[in-house]
């Protein structure tokens, strides 16, 4: 019994320190733009760096900040800004190759909705030409392995073709075919079918 | 039945003036429209050494003559459980009590006996008319005993010619696409689907092979390098090169019959398009241009034709262009989707077709005219291939369930599962039996 109380009130006086801590932390976090990096710097820190002891006894700041501070507050935010934006780049790569274009069966011809996905792809190509695409045609499974790897190829050249008539230069595009060899969805029905003609889309920087 | 074995007897007593030493002569026309299949039956062998050694061949050589006599088409051989040969009935033409033959039905009797020698095993096989008690024919075969399944596929190629005149499949070879390991693999098998051995173990995507006329090299797309390339591989040295890295597509190549050029699909000129290429894969010539997708070249045995899959129409159908004029005709109007064609030896064309909403495999003169169907209600038959003699075509089949590798005659007949293996089987091809 003894034992017992005292461990309750060891892990009590536990939590109570840890919700101290946290809280002292969570004053001193700036808010950070969703999904990004915590910042790795304290604020508070000299501009010194880590591990390095002061100099002399801390001075006493009265009112206001010190240069040191705001200093050390503008890289902190040039940082914060840097993550933000990395992680806004990432979302974008992660979306621009999620996106996927659809066909129809025995069909390369884009679709208004494939139009509509290649007018957004090549409008971001257009903003980061540091970045080159490779496009990977897909056939559902139904039909002939050479035929549908002609057939997955000629899907990914009419993707590269659009995109080249709204102004990427061809040499950004590459492509290949996968025929029927790569599905994204391996079940043998029409709505996986559905899935599987398909382009998808890889950036390379 | 009987009466079947007596007209081909007739008709080999005609053929006696013409050939004259080899009298056994029997011709089976396999292109007639049905074919009456023989009986026969084949007795486990004799184990005519020292009884402990190999004891398990006698049922083997048997079994393995029995099924390739199965395979061929010609025989329904008759189940062993219904034999009523006496155990110590011996394999000479004395010893044989041919009423105990007949009286099952038995038209034809195989026997035969075997002697270990070390490592190595003699066999002797026999065939009898049991109707008439006479032998006629009798061989003998010396190999390694782990090389069994190729003696016996020996002994049964000797029934075959002495029955039909011309050799059988028996030893000739598979290629194909397993995915028995997750990844798309070549491996090359007996005709019957057993020795099966892996050509590539890339861990890729490896498609299309194909036998060169002289089967000692195969031919296949693999994505190892990142990307659909031509590779050449000799079977014999296992050395394998890049016979063509062009960029875009390299694949769905297929041999001139002299075994010199290759026709594959490539997309160099941004649409894909078939062009002749030498063994060095130096471009000879373009053999199409077209908008569309042109695929699956197969030339005619003279070589001065080529079938291939052209979606100029709109829809995947079959062509035939001369090559010395250049002129393409079509040749299938049936449906919309008609693939895979391969032309015989014998001048037909086989190929697969969408057939409501599954594939099944037809068969169509180059010429022209009515095509034939060769399966039916049997899931969906893919990737027809001919034998090199043109009398049998393997092709793949999920009909119970996966793909797996299927022979049949020339007319759709005695359709057989041949590969067996926990993966997938596709993509044939059919090479020559290596002398």
């Amino acid at each position: 019994m003894r034992h017992k109380t005292n461990l309750v009130m060891m892990v009590m006086a536990l939590l109570v320190a840890c919700a101290f801590v946290m809280s002292s932390c969570a004053k001193k976090q700036v808010k950070v733009s969703k999904g990004a990096q915590p910042a790795v710097q304290q604020p508070t820190a000299p501009a010194g760096g880590e591990g390095q002891q002061p100099t002399a006894a801390p001075k006493k700041v009265e009112a206001g900040v010190t240069p040191e501070y705001q200093k050390a507050e503008a890289e902190r935010q040039a940082r914060l800004k840097e993550l933000a934006a990395k992680q806004k780049l990432l979302d974008e790569i992660r979306e621009f190759e999620n996106e996927k274009i659809y066909f129809d069966f025995d069909k390369s011809d884009l679709k208004p909705e494939a139009r509509a996905v290649l007018r957004k792809k090549a409008d971001w190509l257009l903003k980061h030409p540091e970045y080159s695409v490779r496009i990977e045609g897909n056939c559902d499974e139904r039909g002939t392995n050479e035929y549908n790897l002609a057939l997955g190829q000629r899907r990914a050249d009419s993707a590269k073709k659009f995109l080249v008539t709204l102004g990427v230069d061809e040499a950004r595009i590459s492509t290949i075919s996968y025929g029927e060899e790569r599905p994204a969805d391996p079940r043998h029905n029409e709505e996986a079918w559905a899935k599987n003609r398909r382009d998808e889309f890889k950036l390379i920087k | 039945m009987k009466s079947t074995l007596h007209i081909v007897l007739l008709v080999l007593t005609a053929f006696v003036s013409i050939v004259p030493p080899t009298w056994a002569r029997i011709y089976i026309d396999i292109n007639a429209p049905s074919i009456s299949k023989f009986k026969v039956a084949v007795a486990d062998f004799h184990n005519l050494g020292r009884a402990h050694e190999q004891p398990e061949l006698s049922r083997k050589f048997a079994d393995v003559i029995s099924h390739d006599l199965d395979l061929s088409g010609y025989f329904s051989p008759i189940d062993r459980k219904a034999f009523l040969e006496d155990k110590d009935e011996g394999i000479t033409l004395e010893a044989i009590n041919f009423k105990n033959w007949s009286v099952i039905g038995a038209e034809l009797l195989v026997k035969g006996g075997y002697t270990v020698i070390g490592n190595h095993v003699e066999v002797v096989a026999r065939l009898f008319d049991t109707y008439r008690g006479k032998q006629i024919m009798g061989k003998r075969f010396l190999g390694r005993i782990t090389s069994y399944r190729w003696l016996a596929h020996r002994l049964s190629n000797e029934i075959i010619r002495m029955l039909t005149g011309q050799d059988s499949m028996f030893l000739t070879r598979l290629g194909y696409v397993d995915t028995t390991t997750g990844h798309k693999e070549i491996r090359v098998s007996d005709y019957d689907g057993y020795n099966s051995r892996a050509i590539t173990s890339d861990g890729s995507i490896a498609l299309s092979p194909r036998f060169s006329p002289d089967g000692t090299r195969i031919l296949y797309t693999s994505y190892k390098d990142g990307r659909p390339k031509l590779y050449l591989r000799d079977l014999r040295s296992g050395v394998c090169r890049v016979l063509s890295q062009r960029k875009g597509l390299n694949i769905g190549a297929a041999w001139t019959p002299d075994g010199k050029g290759v026709a594959l699909t490539l997309s160099i000129k941004g649409n894909p398009d078939i062009f002749l290429i030498d063994l060095n894969g130096r471009i000879l010539k373009r053999l199409t241009s077209n908008w569309g997708i042109d695929v699956s070249p197969s030339f005619s045995p003279d070589g001065k034709k080529m079938a291939f899959v052209s979606n100029r129409s709109g829809s995947p159908q079959i062509y035939v262009k001369t090559l010395e004029n250049g002129h393409s005709r079509r040749l299938t109007f049936d449906g919309n989707y008609n693939t895979s064609p391969s032309w015989s030896r014998l001048n037909r064309i086989v190929y697969t077709s969408m057939n409501h909403g599954s594939f099944d495999i037809f068969t169509i003169d180059p010429g022209g005219g009515e095509p034939r169907q060769l399966t039916e209600g049997a899931g969906n038959n893919e990737d027809p291939c001919w034998s090199p003699d043109g009398k049998y075509i393997v092709f793949s089949s999920n009909r119970l369930g996966r793909y797996h590798l299927y022979i049949m005659t020339a007319n759709g007949q005695n359709q057989r599962r041949i590969s067996s293996g926990k993966g997938e089987q596709t993509a044939p091809s059919w090479g020559p039996a290596i002398p």
